[in-house]
């Protein structure tokens, strides 16, 4: 029962409120989405206190051990785009080494945690759903680094530097995939990281698939029920009375234009 | 030049987004000879469940945008229907013995691992995202802007 309360309930707090958030056209509703969100993410990072004995709190472990770097760096990417090209809302060059400063250590914090002792341990081994995350992270930013690559090669113009930064990101991610799977760090073993990221590999493309299906249904959904919905009524053609008032109208406006400018 | 035609570019970005992950997977079983236990258990797991869970997300979009529309029921019965239809697969196939058990005690504790496997999954697919697309907007705004110069006739 606390866990239905403290995790699944508040979990799927989050998850409406997250929706409300960011869809409700209401101001109202986007107020309440934001306060569900908290309320609801909050109690997923305390489940290591409020349900220690359930598995599921291993979740909100891992939530409370990357909240740091990930926000470290989000803050970060913002400082140092905004502080670009931008036409409104610039941030001075000083937010842009803040983020600069605030991106490394991020990278440097969730290195650490896989390549030294700040890897997520809970209770007594490493946190199982770290081993899903950070597989995970790599291939899929390895996946993305590429996409983004040809992405901007289809519809940028002249863009070889961004070109050339996602490749060396795409080589980043490959050179961690590689490592991982050769070196012990020094709570995961290679092979340990090897099974793991092949089991990531199979999730992501079972999540894929799983998604396109659904995706797929919801359209068709759509257009079932829009092809079911009655054709607007449509106006009758105007009348030569209308079109003589309008004609009427326009030449009242349009009158007194003779002399050329 | 002859500028690429949409479909092309979609099939283009597609490959570019999925070879890597297949490569490095192809590379972890035939060089690396890491064991495939389990793997095609945790496709077919993810799929269900990816697919229950994101029909039951886009039923709760279509509640949310009712707010601007007529709060049209059909949609919302079919989408509600996806999600039944995804909820009882995969509580059908995880009822037929090993089938697609892994190592979870019930029916209901591996249907719940499934769904906290899921929602790691997109959690590590956003950072990802962030990162990536963090690293490109920030080239993007930081490089100087473009002028576009016109010759004199």
């Amino acid at each position: 029962m606390q866990a239905f309360v403290f995790f699944w309930l508040a979990g799927l707090l989050a998850l409406l409120g997250l929706m409300f958030a960011f869809f409700s056209k209401a101001a109202m509703g986007r107020k309440i989405g934001s306060i569900m969100l908290a309320v609801g993410f909050l109690s997923l990072l305390a489940t290591p206190w409020t349900i220690p004995f359930s598995p599921s709190s291993a979740y909100g472990h891992l939530l409370g051990s990357i909240i740091g770097p990930t926000v470290l760096l989000g803050v970060g990417f913002y400082q140092i785009a905004f502080s670009g090209h931008v036409p409104v809302g610039r941030l001075s060059k000083g937010d842009r080494n803040t983020g600069v400063i605030m991106v490394i250590i991020g990278v440097l914090w969730i290195e650490a945690m896989h390549w030294f002792v700040l890897t997520p341990v809970y209770p007594n081994e490493v946190n199982r759903y770290w081993l899903i995350f950070w597989p995970t992270l790599l291939l899929f930013g390895l996946a993305c680094s590429t996409g983004a690559y040809a992405m901007v090669g289809i519809v940028g113009d002249e863009r070889h530097q961004e070109r050339r930064l996602m490749l060396v990101l795409g080589v980043f991610f490959s050179a961690l995939i590689v490592l991982g799977a050769s070196l012990d760090g020094p709570n995961v073993e290679h092979e340990r990281f090897a099974i793991e990221l092949l089991l990531s590999g199979a999730d992501l493309f079972g999540v894929a698939v799983g998604a396109a299906f659904s995706v797929v249904l919801f359209a068709l959904v759509m257009l079932i029920y829009e092809a079911q919905q009655p054709a607007p009524h449509r106006l009758a053609p105007p009348t030569s009375e209308q079109l003589q008032q309008a004609a009427t109208t326009i030449a009242t406006h349009v009158s007194g234009g003779e002399e050329d400018e | 030049m002859n500028e690429p035609s949409p479909g092309k570019s979609v099939v283009r970005l597609f490959l570019w987004l999925i070879s890597p992950v297949l490569a490095v997977m192809l590379w972890l079983i035939w060089v690396v000879e890491t064991p495939t236990d389990g793997s095609f258990i945790r496709f077919v797991n993810a799929m269900l469940t990816s697919f229950t869970l994101v029909s039951f997300m886009l039923l709760l979009t279509l509640v949310v945008y009712g707010d601007a529309r007529k709060r049209p029921v059909s949609p919302l019965f079919g989408m509600l229907l996806c999600v039944s239809v995804g909820a009882a697969l995969t509580l059908f196939f995880l009822s037929q013995g090993d089938l697609l058990m892994e190592a979870n005690g019930s029916v209901r504790a591996q249907a719940l691992s499934n769904i906290i496997r899921f929602a790691t999954t997109a959690l590590a697919v956003v950072v990802a995202v962030m990162i990536v697309g963090g690293t490109l907007f920030s080239s993007l705004l930081n490089s100087p802007p473009r002028t576009i110069s016109f010759e004199e006739e």
